[in-house]
């Protein structure tokens, strides 16, 4: 199903305030909503599955996610899945970790899904923000806080492209 | 993963898949027998109990909303219950319609998530819900289509999706326009004729030959089926108040779970969710339900855990029914909430969870302040119930090699929906034959 009024761009935060480092999805992307005004927040969210809901039609969907690779904590990823040719499942996997459940369908999982049945967005890309503290009841760790802007700024860059080639 | 000798076999796997949670199951078999079944449990489950200590009643429900991305709804209604129960308030007819009307919009996504995406790839031969989609497309749009209306329901009444901000203790901020309840009205009819024919669809899997001996709980509501209030009962007779239930169960802790596992009285194991909720009230449900049920050859009562997934249907077609019927009779209430006053006393609240009862419990202080809260989630109630029928499976199917016994034991998990995020967090299966 379309939607006539659905926006062309989405970011969706995945994660949970709860979980200290885990919350920077859902804060960067209410952080892009308010300053990009032709961009829906349509997070938080908890399950990747609950993207079809708003890939169908959508020029760009941006997530946004805690990530945990080894990587420096606050180091701010990118990662372009390919929605024609697949996407490398085991890298993106790893890169996407904000997500609590285990219902076996990982943002990789959820494209193919999208695609099988023909809802997948244009394009969706990972903006990972690489986390250290996950615990319940812990806020953002200090160097993730910093990371904020950094993400924020390439959300925006990432919507400005679609919107420079619309 | 199998490990193969003389005397003692293995078999794990990292991840039990399509179950909501953290968690590991292990099974041992000895010499032909089932001598340990433990579903494990990783993580500390009561954090949001503590979390909610010191804080006001008006915040239980968002906070508790927060334990599960599958049913926030679930935790908000039980939590505004229990308060308003604390209260002695009650929000009259319309403000619990819509409660209801919104309850309906979680158990039709929750349901065609878990029949569509996480139960039906088991009995069709597929690893997840991808490999189905790739194999049969329409199928699956029909379920994201059901998933879709609910969560559709869910925006309309608590304002999102995911996570309502809508909902308040003595009823909501704001109450729907009547004309955007109207808007739900075609898309559940064509959702409730998808709900038939998921009935007829998942009614022809083909389900092993399993039966459980389940001492049911559910709630039951005078005239229809129990959703969003009603008093815990049992096959064993019971009908209590849900703060004499409260009393009933116990909870403890086991060495091998961080999580609490229930038993009424501390001796017996029971279950809650479709399977009980239809063995208790299947006699109120919709004609268009009971018919469906009846044409898929489900009798009065189903204990073959792995036709829940045809209850489950059956409870769709229900809860599609029962939002139109909701949505036509829709009428605003005269005021979006009714004022709630706290008062030093205790409340208790119960409501059917799409996976089953759903217990909260607080006692507040007159100015509101929470002293103590009780969540009793419904897998936590289940859980000894699971281990029951995993020994049951694994006994009746020690000739299986050690992958297919292992899908079985991953479905018969399944066939309880398990959230066990609920009750704490990753499930790893292994099994030990020696």
């Amino acid at each position: 199903m379309t939607r006539d009024d659905s926006p062309r761009v989405i970011v969706a935060g995945f994660g949970s305030a709860d979980r200290g480092d885990d919350g920077v999805g859902p804060l960067v992307a209410a952080r892009v909503a308010t300053i990009s005004s032709a961009t829906r927040d349509v997070g938080p969210l908890s399950e990747p599955l609950d993207l079809l809901d708003y890939c169908d039609g959508v020029d760009l969907v941006v997530v946004v996610d805690a990530v945990r690779s080894n990587a420096k904590p606050g180091t701010v990823r990118v990662v372009e899945m390919n929605v024609e040719a697949g996407v490398d499942e085991s890298e993106v996997d790893t890169l996407v970790d904000g997500v609590t459940s285990t219902h076996g369908i990982g943002l990789a999982g959820v494209l193919r899904l999208a695609r099988a049945v023909g809802r997948a967005p244009t394009r969706l890309v990972v903006v990972g923000v690489e986390g250290e503290e996950f615990a319940l009841g812990h806020e953002l760790s200090p160097s993730v806080r910093a990371a904020v802007p950094e993400a924020v700024r390439l959300v925006l860059q990432l919507i400005a492209e679609v919107n420079v080639c619309a | 993963m199998s490990h193969g000798s003389k005397s003692v076999r293995t078999i794990s796997a990292e991840g039990l898949a399509r179950v909501e949670g953290e968690g590991s199951l292990r099974v041992r078999v000895h010499d032909g027998l089932v001598t340990d079944v433990a579903l494990e449990i990783f993580e500390p489950p009561r954090y949001f109990e503590a979390l909610l200590l010191g804080r006001h009643f008006s915040e239980a429900p968002d906070i508790t909303a927060r334990i599960c991305g599958i049913c926030p709804v679930a935790y908000q209604m039980s939590a505004c219950l229990a308060m308003e129960d604390a209260c002695g308030v009650d929000v009259g007819e319309r403000i619990s319609a819509l409660r209801r009307l919104l309850y309906c919009g979680e158990w039709i996504q929750s349901h065609a998530l878990h029949v569509y995406l996480l139960h039906a790839p088991d009995f069709l031969g597929c690893a997840d819900a991808v490999e189905l989609a790739e194999r049969d497309a329409s199928t699956v749009q029909r379920g994201l289509d059901l998933k879709r209306v609910g969560n559709m329901i869910i925006e309309a009444v608590g304002g999102r999706s995911i996570h309502p901000v809508n909902v308040r203790v003595g009823g909501f901020y704001r109450a729907p326009d009547p004309s955007a309840i109207a808007r739900l009205f075609e898309p559940l009819r064509r959702a409730r004729d998808a709900a038939l024919a998921t009935v007829s669809w998942v009614s022809g899997f083909e389900f092993p030959e399993v039966e459980g001996q389940y001492r049911f709980v559910a709630l039951r509501s005078p005239g229809r089926y129990a959703i969003d209030d009603g008093r815990p009962g049992s096959s064993g007779g019971l009908d209590l108040s849900p703060a004499q239930f409260s009393d009933l169960v116990v909870e403890e802790h086991v060495e091998r779970s961080t999580a609490l596992q229930a038993t009424l009285g501390g001796n017996d194991h029971y279950l809650t969710g479709p399977l009980a909720r239809y063995a208790l009230n299947a006699s109120m449900l919709p004609d268009v339900a009971r018919e469906a049920a009846r044409a898929a050859g489900l009798g009065d009562v189903c204990v073959n855990p792995f036709k829940s997934i045809i209850v489950r249907a059956v409870e769709l077609v229900f809860a599609c029914d029962e939002a139109l019927r909701l949505v036509e009779a829709y009428e605003p209430p005269a005021a979006p909430s009714v004022d709630v006053a706290p008062r030093a006393s205790v409340g208790t609240g119960a409501t059917e969870a799409p996976r089953g009862l759903l217990l909260h419990q607080y006692e507040i202080d007159a100015e509101g302040t929470i002293l103590r809260a009780r969540i009793v989630p419904p897998t936590s109630q289940n859980q000894l119930t699971i281990e029951d029928d995993l020994r049951r499976v694994v006994e009746g199917g020690l000739e299986l090699d050690d992958d297919d016994l292992q899908w079985r034991c991953e479905q018969a998990v399944r066939n309880h929906d398990p959230c066990i995020s609920c009750a704490a967090h990753f499930l790893d299966l292994s099994v030990v034959r020696s």
